[in-house]
């Protein structure tokens, strides 16, 4: 096909008049059956390069592509034109992924996205014997790389894949996000004569600015004073879920209109979120960095990190998603330079402590390694024996077969961790590394925070892109430096804010009378995780009355227009009478009777010991009693406890009372950790 | 530079080509081994090339062309059989079975072969030892001395696991501590109930799972029966512990004599209803219950005992026996202490109850036996 005669369908299917020319080299490639890995901007017109070509095959597409916001979008925007394509995700139903299936063997589907992970689903391996495949297709290939930013252990598999491929048969690798280091290793991992297209990735519309505060208040300031002037819609994106809310729960106490997204909403939710997004709802979404990811939204117009991103890649990629409409964008960092009693900053301890914490010790690979020498095993057992979080045995499993020293193997309907016969020792050298790199990434994303170069410059260098001729788009050159300022009156309302901000527990279900609770504070925030701890193990004494004057504060905004006909308070495992004395000077206050009843009828451990919730489950069940359930028929009962990690004491408690005839029961807790597990 | 992985798919698109002879698909091979091409140009070539190199005729070009367009989808199997483990061997590849080349040779070598576990195992000494599914204790019996001598002397045990005689083959060589190669009678990815009871001998290194059927294929008789050629190609020399006059021990060995393969056949019992005597008559060459060689044996020494003593010795042993049963009630360990005879108890044992003049009593172990009088004849339970 010539271009001329390309151009010709492509207006017609398409509805564009012309390709660029990059475009048409990737797509004549294609069409001859070669391989490509093409690097170039969002917004660019990569998926072009592979939606034309796959109209033109015999056979079926295959998109693997870990986005599936972006899936959606375009399989929409595909199916209107009148191409049959469809996605199978995690989002869907059994069914429907099922349905997809199908159509995909009777050659009724065109082009199917999939997301990585499906290289492990029986149903679709099988699948694959009997579609008629015309062109592989990796978006996000950096994701394949492990001195990328964004490494997905599950895209191993489709690398492993592609190296097994027919030769003739067409092959594209795209990308947004490769620095040269990352290209030059994706084109090593799909090798067999591929040729690498890449344009320019930074924008030029993008005005970036450093803000160095001396706490993580200042950023509420400015922020509370300074979103609003900013232009149109965007973005704040904080370093953890717990922020997301916090900032978010901030500017509605100060009236900025916004809303708080992160990965553990529901996907009803994020679709919402997403809809609202694009039709310039709010003002802000507050979010962590998943949030953004394949949103073709053109006219994002600032984004703002209230965290450093782990290297100056993440933070491209995270700002890359902003102003595709080429008009004037605000890019700001915050980074609080103060530093802590050992003479670190703050906010390095937040990425440091995720390279350091990256992987599991050293010590608990062996475990892993030896529990599977003696039998097969799939992931709930292993976490059962070795006692270990979910997302370490994953990281573990992934290394480990990595490195070829286990392997997963299928069975009907489970899959089962083998050791290999032969398997080489652990290496554990590349883990050091890894490490390494990733620390030398991240002071590399210091540098950026602290250098007197025009920040474009740095980031053009960091990235390979050809730099600019002039540099005039940020607070090192053209502009003037932010600084934090804020009016007495908004520091005010901070202060109104930490002492009226408390967070939801949540542990309703539909078998117990148990409702969603409230703890007075977060764990680590303040210093209430600190008294806690100095309490408990330290021998610090009863818990003293500022937590008692919070716990209230929390209690009479959330509950206190509720009746309650007795409290009781989760019998102690280790540290004895702390709890039952504060319970009793809540009842005094409340004047709502105590109950001493609640007892535990075996031994357990302290919940803490145990790293995931089945074995945390095993622990607590059938342990406490009521020992007159009499009293508790129809009763309205207030549940004290100081700490809520996963809930699943709070929640068997609440079972048992329901049994018992509770009418309503209520978790009232000083303080909520952020994470729990499974 | 050809990566071996590469050629994996085109391996398995060749291998399961339907309706096309093992001899010409190596045939092929071959071809493009002289003209240095690997497979994966072969499966690329043009089509005159077909023609001129490789003489394909119309079917085979029609065949080749659709296998092409299976590619792909091949790419997907292989990429989940390598993720779970298994490996796949190509006849060009050097860790395929030297042994199984030389006995089978072009003719009937498998293009491709599926394993899982140690390879190498394939490299050392082999034998097969093979018999009915209903096989006797005596047969079974059989199977353990073979498998415990081969497992001594380092040579891997190679079995069907069918039931009888290839479990008890397999069961015996892990007891010794031998090495063995479990072939399979279905695709090697159906096998779950075996990797997880032979697990750890698996992954220690000891056994050996293989399978030449595509990988997803279940077990079907005629599988079963295909892949008992597959027993005898990986092994040097055949043990048969026991046969009847039909069936796919029957055949394995008519058609391995009919090649001049080494098997040997367990000489049975007078009691016995097989048909070993068929097959050593036949050529096959027989054995003892230890599995050696018997020299001179003929037929008609059916109604004797199987022991191989010089006669003299033989008619002493007997008298010294039948003189000291008359007198009690022994074990056969027993025996063997107080007449210092250098027999092996199983070996005793059988001679005892070939003997008419002596009795088993009571069956229990240990047995004791004793010569036969009016009162015992009539509570043996014969």
């Amino acid at each position: 096909m010539t271009r001329h005669e390309a151009e010709i369908k492509l207006k017609r299917i398409f509805g564009f008049d012309k390709f660029y020319d990059e475009q048409w080299e990737t797509i004549d490639m294609l069409l001859r059956g070669k391989r490509m890995l093409l690097i170039e901007k969002t917004g660019y017109g990569k998926s072009l390069c592979f939606q034309f070509p796959a109209t033109q095959f015999d056979g079926i597409t295959v998109i693997f592509s870990p986005l599936i916001a972006l899936m959606r979008d375009q399989v929409n925007s595909l199916n209107e034109k009148g191409i049959a394509a469809k996605h199978i995700n995690s989002e869907q139903t059994y069914e429907n992924n099922s349905q997809v299936i199908q159509d995909a063997i009777n050659g009724k589907i065109k082009i199917l996205y999939i997301a990585p992970e499906r290289q492990e689903n029986q149903e679709w391996i099988e699948a694959t014997r009997k579609m008629n495949l015309s062109m592989i297709v990796i978006d996000e290939a950096h994701t394949i790389s492990v001195w990328g930013h964004d490494f997905r252990p599950s895209f191993r598999r489709i690398i492993n894949l592609v190296q097994l491929l027919p030769k003739d048969l067409p092959i594209l690798a795209t990308t947004a996000t490769a620095t040269k280091r990352v290209q030059a290793d994706i084109e090593q991992q799909i090798s067999g004569n591929l040729t690498t297209i890449r344009g320019n990735l930074l924008r030029e519309n993008f005005n970036l600015f450093v803000i160095e505060t001396k706490s993580e208040d200042e950023k509420l300031l400015w922020l509370a004073e300074n979103i609003n002037k900013l232009p149109g819609t965007g973005l704040l994106y904080t370093g953890t879920r717990v922020n997301t809310e916090i900032y978010a729960r901030w500017f509605d106490f100060v009236g900025i209109n916004s809303t708080d997204y992160n990965a553990g909403l529901d996907g009803d939710t994020r679709k919402e979120i997403e809809k609202g997004l694009m039709s310039n709802k709010w003002k802000c979404v507050v979010s962590t960095n998943a949030l953004g990811m394949g949103i073709d939204k053109p006219d994002i117009r600032f984004i703002i990190h209230a965290q450093i991103p782990a290297s100056p890649i993440h933070y491209y990629q995270e700002i890359g998603r902003a102003g595709r409409d080429g008009q004037k964008t605000y890019i700001i960092l915050f980074y609080n330079s103060k530093k802590d009693d050992d003479g670190i900053p703050e906010d390095y301890k937040l990425p440091k402590a995720f390279v350091d914490g990256g992987r599991p010790s050293i010590k608990k690979y062996q475990i892993v390694i030896n529990a599977v020498k003696q039998e097969q095993l799939g992931e709930r057992q292993l976490m059962k024996i070795t006692n270990m979080k979910q997302t370490q045995i994953r990281v573990i499993k992934a290394d480990l077969i990595e490195q070829e020293i286990i392997k997963e193997v299928k069975f009907d309907r489970s899959k089962k961790y083998e050791y290999q016969f032969n398997a080489p020792e652990l290496d554990t050298a590349k883990f050091n590394e890894l490490r390494n790199a990733k620390l030398k990434d991240l002071d590399s994303m210091l540098e950026y925070v602290f250098t007197t170069e025009p920040r474009m410059k740095f980031l053009c260098e960091y990235l390979g892109d050809k730099p600019p001729n002039k540099f005039d788009n940020c607070d090192n050159s053209k502009y003037k430096k932010r600084t934090v300022r804020p009016d007495k009156s908004t520091i005010e309302k901070l202060t109104e804010f930490r002492e009226t901000y408390f967070p939801t527990l949540e542990v309703e279900s539909q078998s117990s009378n148990i409702t969603n609770g409230v703890a007075s504070s977060y764990y680590g925030v303040s210093n209430v995780g600190a008294t806690l701890h100095r309490c408990k193990y330290e021998n610090g004494g009863d818990f003293p009355d500022f937590l008692l004057k919070l716990m209230l504060k929390a209690f009479r905004k959330t509950f206190g227009d509720k009746h309650f006909d007795m409290i009781v308070y989760v019998p102690p495992t280790t540290s004895g009478e702390l709890l039952k004395n504060f319970a009793e000077k809540i009842s005094y206050v409340l004047k709502v009777p105590i109950s001493h009843k609640l007892v535990k009828q075996r031994e357990t451990q302290p919940q803490k010991v145990f790293q995931n919730g089945y074995l945390k489950r095993e622990n607590v069940s059938g342990a406490f009693n009521y020992t007159e359930p009499n009293e508790i028929n129809n009763k309205n009962i207030l549940l004290v406890d100081d700490i809520f990690d996963s809930g699943t004491t709070i929640k068997e408690i609440g079972k048992l009372l329901t049994n018992f005839g509770a009418n309503l029961i209520v978790p009232l807790v000083i303080a909520r950790t952020v994470g729990g597990d499974i | 530079m050809n990566n071996i992985k590469q050629e994996y798919a085109y391996w398995i698109a060749l291998a399961h080509l339907p309706k096309m002879k093992t001899a010409r698909k190596n045939e092929l091979i071959v071809k493009c081994f002289e003209e240095k091409l690997s497979i994966v140009d072969f499966f690329h070539c043009e089509i005159s090339d077909w023609y001129k190199l490789f003489s394909l005729n119309e079917k085979e070009i029609i065949l080749f062309n659709d296998a092409k367009k299976e590619l792909p989808n091949y790419s997907f199997l292989v990429e989940d059989l390598l993720e779970q483990g298994y490996d796949i061997i190509p006849i060009t590849s050097p860790d395929y079975s030297p042994i199984m080349k030389n006995n089978m040779k072009r003719a009937y070598s498998p293009p491709l072969i599926y394993t899982k576990g140690n390879k190498q195992i394939m490299k050392e000494d082999s034998i097969a030892i093979v018999g009915s599914r209903k096989a006797e204790d005596i047969s079974l019996e059989f199977t353990d001395n073979v498998a415990k001598t081969a497992s001594k002397e380092y040579k891997v045990i190679v079995s069907g696991f069918a039931k009888g005689v290839d479990k008890q083959a397999l069961d015996s060589a892990i007891k010794y501590r031998g090495q063995s190669i479990i072939v399979l009678p279905q695709g090697i990815t159906t096998f779950k109930s075996g990797f997880k009871k032979y697990y750890k001998q698996i992954i220690e290194g000891d056994v050996l799972v293989l399978s030449t059927f595509h990988p997803k294929a279940p077990w079907s008789v005629q599988l079963a029966m295909g892949r008992n050629p597959i027993i005898y190609g990986l092994a040097k020399e055949i043990y048969v512990a026991e046969s009847s006059e039909k069936g796919g021990t029957w055949s394995g060995v008519v058609d391995g004599l009919r090649k001049g393969r080494s098997i040997f056949v367990r000489i049975p019992l007078s009691s016995e209803k097989n048909a070993n005597n068929l097959l050593i008559q036949k050529g096959a060459i027989p054995v003892n219950n230890q599995g050696n060689k018997i020299e001179n044996y003929s037929i008609s020494e059916i109604k004797e005992s199987v022991v191989s003593e010089p006669a003299s010795a033989f008619d002493d042993i007997d008298s010294k026996i039948i003189k000291l049963l008359s007198v009690g009630e022994f074990t056969s360990k027993e025996i063997i202490e107080k007449l210092k005879i250098d027999w092996t108890s199983r070996k005793l044992i059988n001679y005892l109850k070939q003997n008419q003049s002596i009795v088993v009593l009571d069956k229990k172990s240990p047995m004791k036996f004793t010569i036969k009088t009016k009162k015992n004849s009539q509570q043996s339970l014969f």
